[in-house]
């Protein structure tokens, strides 16, 4: 019953953008007035804000059903729940329920002045539940799996749409659905400009110089928006892997989409076909990984299918494997080594006698080919180039797409994922996100373009949940994930609203001193600053990223302390964070504090209309406080509600040379010891960007100038794409030269001369036409008329002719006769 | 032993006979009944076409009632051995009673004959008819001689139908007398074939034949020999009968003369009669070893004498202006069609491996019903056009049709599909009829080679066709229609009429169930007449 209410409510939130894309693109297009109505807008906004509810009733109902055990304190070190569950409920009084799980506070923004009677009623309701909580066992069922759709059965190979919720998707759906509503009211005042019948693009340019003008593409863009939505979401909720490829393509080709709407711009649309190109090579990755998959395990499912009277039917992937309690690694086949395929009992399953497996490096090749696809989603090392060029869409689409969701998902897979990776591809996530993570970092700190600053933090992010991750940190990249989703947008919505108030003035060095042209923006941008460095403490409330980015050193520290030879996985994040607050003050600084640089640029700065500014007052409060309580609090004990069972108590390492995997005991070991590293690296990197930014102690251009080696380095992002370029571009462009060399010469030669030898036979053909068979039709209509004719004098019309051609004719058949039969 | 054959001849007659002979009973009561209204000058009441039409349409329910108390390869003499019941005769009688229907509907629609002499017309009609439902059910050379005079002689009184008109009755004449001397002529075979072999029966015609030959059947015995000329006369009988060349010079002139009502009729109903004739003649002759060298050399002279009609009739088509007398010689062509189809039955028939293509002998048998009856619509349906449009124009040179298309579409539109059709045009009947016979020549041609001339010979003669007809087509279609031309304002029902015989002409191509159902009882009509040997 549950699950069938969970999954009616997500499917309502999961399709409504879908409809809305639909009435958007189509009624949009045919309206009176398309290029002047607000009306597309309002309906996505109308379908979002919806799916945001369902989502909201979704997790109160999945919470109450298993009496909020998830809030439980699974952890030994959850100490602090109870104090923070007063003191939440005291200081925010009128969120009565604000600290019991992520959706509240969320939802009470969303709800702000709108929804208050159903706000209280859910948190009543959810009051009560935690309030008479029986503290039931964690035997309770937290998942639910089925299928919604069969789109095709081939042979074995049966392709559906299924569901799989558990915790981490609802605080996904939820996550997704809020924020996505925050930027789709932002994004109604940042496009209001295109709401013309002649919008002049003054960064494109026509072949005679000038500028492009074209039709508002207002309606457009909000249906695009609702479509990636809806496959955002449906990417969340799939059930199956195979379902979760589809809505990976949806999602790129929306990505693509919304990356080059502004077309008309070369540098848009270059950047919309590098963003799916590079995605389609971690794309193949991921079809490799798919086809081990079915051809191992013969299914795409995560969960299993249980029949009406509730019995597996047939099992899910993740019920395939069995780890070993003592080690942690997968059930093997004793003297071949192959992973077993087992049931749910941990039973290998037979197959003509013999136990079904998989070997070793398969399992290994398909988790680093899903692994693949996520690299290309997140761009990650080394697929990471496209994302900065990304920022070539509107703002709000950078915000939405390129930061808080779509980019995410390749952490959301990782993580869904996780159950069936080894540990070789897991130190493999760990390397990729440590690497992504300092590389983008650097290059950061020489951007100058306010959103490439924040495109390249976000690589840099996900580069620390990839790190979480693959240190068996599983809660703490995800708990980065939904912080580092609310926080980003948020300083990407204040990005945009900078640059809407500068007139679309991007480069930094050009602002300054805006603090008091547009107070609401430089504050709330302040708020995402601090979280995004990791700060501690304001008004004694930790700022978000100061929970998740210590969970995930405190994962690294662990991490390193039990296999001592990767302390690189350590060390390198904590420098990164103190590049980070480095990089990031230098941002804010750079925009809003000191003298204005650009007289012009700052005279024309205003603040933002309410429209934009409401967004940001609604996220940048989720962005201080979304992760309160921390480890303990309400989001983190949510989000890993349905943890993988093998990391709590971590194991030794089970082979020889093998990972040791530090349980959750440890990890809390060496939680203060972690924290206090990385906050001295955080406060160290704000320091030295005040001093250099915010003061004018250092002349920071001859400082550039001293390091120009150091500078040029990174202005050129380390050069990857110089070396791609040399790579594959010019090897490609090499061979297509050959290529069009080779067409030209030899295959045109060969056509133009078979050309010139059809035309010689076809003159040929016309002379032998004209004169054989012209000719010969001709003779035989010549002939045949002349034949007519002598028949005609035949037929005198002469009786007596006639009779005695009857006496000739049987003379003359007579004499055949008698010459030709046989005697 | 006289009473007793009476006694015999009274009890087959009363218990089969009479029914079997009913068709042509009632038809031979309606043409008293027309006479003696014309007597009392009932005629004046009830419209003479009217009574011929009930009189038809009584032949075509009894002979449906005796098509479905039939089996499919039964086979039974009647009147003495004079006629033989099967299904052969029976496809023959519904085929002629029908046949009759649509000429007297189309008579009423052009107005020819007038009142006055429409009981004359239609007894002529009438007996013709009946002569070839004879032909048809022959069993017996005297019936042969007799159903082919009592066809041809109200034939040529019809012809010289239109009185006033010198040259109706000129080719009247020549009708006559050509016909005289085809009689004599086949009579003399008569005699000759009867005398030597001592039977008129033509199913015991080869029984007989082997006897007198005493092996197997050559020219060196003189005997034989004398049978061969005498088989040779008669088939100078048929092949005047069938227009075939060199018999076929009364032809173009008699259609000519004959208004293209009566000319309709004798191009499909007299072909009708004469085919069903020389198919039985011919499996009189056929089916015993010792005739079979015989036997092929004379399906092959057939195929010969095919190759020469249908090519002549083609050419000779090409320089014809007057619309009749260019059908006369289409029509040749297509009787050397047929006889193709004749041709292929023999050669098969009597070869060694007869019992095994006896599928084939039935499909051959078949196609040459199956053409007929796709033959009585196009035929039909272009000499109707030929002369509603005379009646408007009173010409009927092939200029008068210039520019049909805007004067009348249903005509033009008709014509242009039972043209279509006589081409053999896929998707129309004559296409899949055509089809049918070149089968048939094809399987043939596997035991003789010249079929494959023949073959050759009919595909080559399909091209020749098209040139004569598409200038029918070009005139109606592309050409203008002159100033001074009489307009051509057809009635509806007129109209309706053509294009039901097209759209027959085309149902039968596309219809599979149609065609599927003609063809099967065309194929058991010709299992019945190879079996009832």
């Amino acid at each position: 019953m549950v699950g069938e209410t969970l999954r009616n409510y997500l499917m309502i939130a999961w399709l409504l953008p879908l409809a809305g894309f639909v009435v958007e693109i189509f009624f949009g297009f045919y309206s009176k007035n398309p290029r002047h109505s607000k009306a597309a807008a309002w309906c996505a906004v109308g379908c979002i804000g919806a799916g945001f509810l369902c989502s909201c009733a979704a997790l109160v109902t999945w919470g109450n059903a298993n009496d909020w055990c998830a809030l439980e304190h699974h952890d030994s070190h959850g100490e602090h729940a109870d104090a923070g569950h007063e003191t939440a409920g005291h200081e925010h009084g009128e969120h009565a329920a604000g600290d019991h799980h992520v959706a509240e506070p969320a939802h009470n923004a969303a709800a702000a002045g709108e929804d208050h009677g159903h706000e209280h009623a859910v948190a009543a309701a959810s009051g009560d539940a935690a309030d008479h909580d029986d503290h039931a066992s964690g035997s309770q069922q937290t998942t639910y799996s089925g299928v919604l759709y069969t789109l095709g059965k081939f042979g074995s190979l049966e392709l559906s749409l299924d569901y799989y919720i558990d915790s981490l998707t609802l605080v996904m759906f939820t996550m997704v659905t809020l924020i996505a509503t925050c930027i789709h009211l932002f994004a109604m005042g940042y496009m209001s400009e295109e709401l013309t019948d002649e919008y002049v693009d003054h960064q494109a340019h026509t072949s005679d110089g000038k500028h492009v003008h074209r039709p508002g593409r207002f309606y457009r863009f909000f249906a695009f928006l609702s479509l990636f939505c809806f496959a955002m979401l449906g990417l969340v909720l799939a059930g199956n892997i195979f379902q979760v490829f589809i809505f990976w393509e949806l999602v790129g080709i929306c990505s693509f989409l919304l990356i080059g709407f502004y077309t008309e711009r070369k540098s848009a649309s270059n950047a919309a076909n590098k963003a799916f190109i590079m995605n389609r090579v971690g794309d193949f990755g991921f079809l490799i990984g798919l086809m081990v998959l079915w051809t191992f395990f013969g299914t795409f499912r995560f969960g299993d299918t249980t029949n009406a009277e509730g019995v597996v039917a047939e099992q899910g992937l993740f019920s395939m494997v069995h780890r070993d309690e003592a080690t942690g690694n997968f059930l093997t086949e004793p003297i071949t080594g192959d992973v077993l395929i087992t049931d749910n009992h941990g039973h290998a399953l037979q197959q003509d006698g013999q136990n079904r497996s998989i070997p070793y490096y398969l399992l290994v090749v398909a988790g680093l080919g899903v692994f693949a696809g996520c690299v290309g989603k997140s761009a990650q090392f080394p697929l990471q180039t496209w994302l900065p060029d990304a920022m070539e869409g509107p703002t709000p689409v950078s915000a939405l797409v390129h930061s808080a969701t779509m980019v995410a998902a390749g952490v959301y897979l990782t993580g869904r994922f996780f159950p069936m990776f080894v540990q070789e591809v897991l130190l493999t996530i760990a390397y990729i996100g440590c690497i992504t993570l300092f590389v983008a970092a650097t290059i950061a700190v020489v951007a100058t373009d306010i959103k490439k600053v924040l495109a390249y933090s976000t690589i840099s992010q996900l580069g620390y949940m990839m790190l979480g991750l693959g240190v068996f940190g599983w809660g703490a990249g995800l708990f980065h994930l939904i912080t580092h989703a609310f926080f980003k947008s948020l300083m990407f919505l204040c990005s945009g609203s900078v640059i809407h108030g500068c007139h679309h003035e991007q480069e930094m060095p050009k602002m300054g001193g805006l603090l008091k042209k547009m107070p609401i923006t430089a504050i709330t941008m302040l708020v995402g600053v601090c979280a995004i460095a990791g700060f501690p403490m304001l008004f004694g409330l930790h700022f978000s990223g100061f929970h998740s980015k210590d969970a995930i050193v405190a994962s690294a520290l662990a991490f390193m302390k039990a296999n001592p030879s990767h302390f690189l996985l350590f060390f390198i994040p904590l420098l990164t964070a103190g590049i980070t607050a480095f990089y990031m003050f230098r941002l804010w600084f750079y925009t809003f504090w000191g003298t204005p640089r650009d007289h012009h640029v700052h005279e024309h700065a205003h603040e933002s209309p309410w429209i934009m500014t409401v967004p940001l007052l609604i996220l940048a409060p989720l962005a201080w406080l979304c992760a309160y309580g921390g480890e303990s609090g309400p989001l983190y004990l949510m989000l890993t509600g349905d943890a993988p069972s093998h990391l709590a108590n971590g194991v030794a390492a089970a082979t020889e040379g093998g990972l040791v995997m530090p349980g959750h005991e440890a990890v809390h070991a060496v939680h203060i010891q972690a924290g206090l590293l990385a906050l001295a690296a955080a406060f160290s990197g704000a320091l030295i960007a005040y001093i250099l930014y915010g003061t004018n102690l250092v002349n920071v251009e001859q400082m550039k100038n001293q390091l120009s080696g150091i500078h040029g380095f990174l202005a050129n992002k380390w050069h990857f794409d110089d070396l791609y370029d040399a790579l594959f571009m010019k090897p490609a462009h090499k061979v297509a030269a050959f290529c069009a060399w080779f067409d030209k010469t030899v295959f045109d030669s060969i056509l133009h001369g078979s050309a010139k030898l059809v035309v010689l036979v076809s003159q040929w053909d016309r002379i032998f036409d004209e004169k054989v068979v012209d000719g010969f039709v001709n003779l035989l209509g010549t002939s045949t008329q002349s034949v007519g004719r002598s028949f005609k004098v035949v037929q005198t019309g002469r009786l007596r002719q006639y009779v005695m051609f009857i006496v000739l004719g049987v003379v003359a058949l007579f004499a055949v006769v008698f010459t030709t039969f046989p005697g | 032993m006289f009473s007793e054959l009476i006694n015999n001849l009274i009890k087959e007659t009363t218990g089969n006979g009479l029914n079997f002979f009913s068709a042509e009973l009632w038809l031979s009561g309606t043409i008293v009944a027309m006479l003696l209204f014309r007597l009392f000058s009932l005629d004046r009441l009830v419209p003479t076409a009217f009574v011929g039409m009930i009189g038809a349409g009584l032949a075509v329910w009894y002979s449906f009632g005796q098509f479905q108390a039939i089996e499919a390869d039964q086979s039974i003499v009647f009147f003495g051995g004079m006629l033989r019941q099967d299904l052969f005769s029976i496809y023959f009688r519904i085929f002629l009673s029908l046949f009759l229907i649509l000429t007297i509907a189309l008579t009423v629609l052009t107005g020819i004959p007038d009142n006055e002499d429409a009981p004359d017309f239609y007894s002529l009609l009438f007996g013709a008819t009946i002569g070839m439902m004879l032909m048809a059910s022959a069993n017996n050379l005297l019936i042969l001689f007799l159903g082919v005079e009592m066809a041809s002689v109200p034939s040529y009184v019809m012809v010289g139908f239109l009185k006033g008109r010198k040259s109706s009755s000129e080719a009247s004449l020549k009708y006559v007398v050509y016909g005289a001397g085809a009689a004599g002529v086949m009579l003399y075979g008569i005699s000759l074939v009867a005398g030597v072999l001592g039977t008129g029966d033509m199913s015991l015609l080869a029984d007989h034949l082997k006897v007198v030959s005493s092996g197997a059947a050559g020219l060196a015995d003189p005997e034989v020999r004398t049978v061969a000329l005498g088989v040779m006369l008669v088939m100078v009988g048929l092949a005047f009968k069938l227009s075939l060349v060199p018999f076929h010079f009364w032809c173009p002139d008699a259609f000519e003369g004959a208004s293209a009502e009566v000319a309709g009729f004798l191009s499909v109903a007299s072909k009708a009669g004469a085919f069903g004739l020389l198919v039985r003649f011919c499996i009189g002759l056929s089916g015993v070893p010792e005739t079979a060298a015989l036997m092929t050399a004379f399906g092959v002279a057939l195929g010969a004498v095919a190759i020469v009609t249908v090519t002549f009739g083609n050419l000779a088509a090409y320089t014809q202006t007057n619309l009749k007398r260019l059908f006369a010689y289409s029509t040749i062509a297509h009787a050397g069609y047929m006889l193709m189809a004749v041709s292929a039955m023999l050669v098969m028939i009597n070869s060694d491996q007869a019992a095994a293509l006896s599928k084939e002998i039935n499909y051959s048998i078949g196609g040459l019903l199956y053409y007929l009856a796709v033959y009585l619509f196009m035929n039909l349906g272009a000499f109707a056009v030929i002369a509603l449009v005379r009646n408007y124009t009173f010409d009927e040179d092939i200029s008068s049709f210039k520019g049909l298309m805007t004067q009348s579409p249903a005509l033009a539109i008709g014509m242009a599909i039972c043209i279509f059709s006589l081409i053999g045009m896929p998707p129309f009947g004559g296409f899949f009829a055509k089809l049918m016979i070149f089968a048939s020549v094809y399987k043939a041609a596997g035991l003789h080679w010249f079929m494959y001339i023949v073959l050759a010979a009919g595909g080559l003669n399909t091209v020749f066709s098209l040139f004569y007809y598409v200038r029918i087509l070009k005139a109606m279609f592309l050409e203008e229609r002159p100033a001074e031309a009489r307009k051509v304002s057809v009635p509806a029902v007129e109209g309706s009429y053509v294009l039901v015989l097209a759209a027959m002409v085309f149902l039968m191509g596309v219809l599979p169930g149609l065609a599927n159902g003609l063809s099967s009882i065309a194929n058991s009509a010709g299992s019945a007449v190879v079996s009832g040997k």
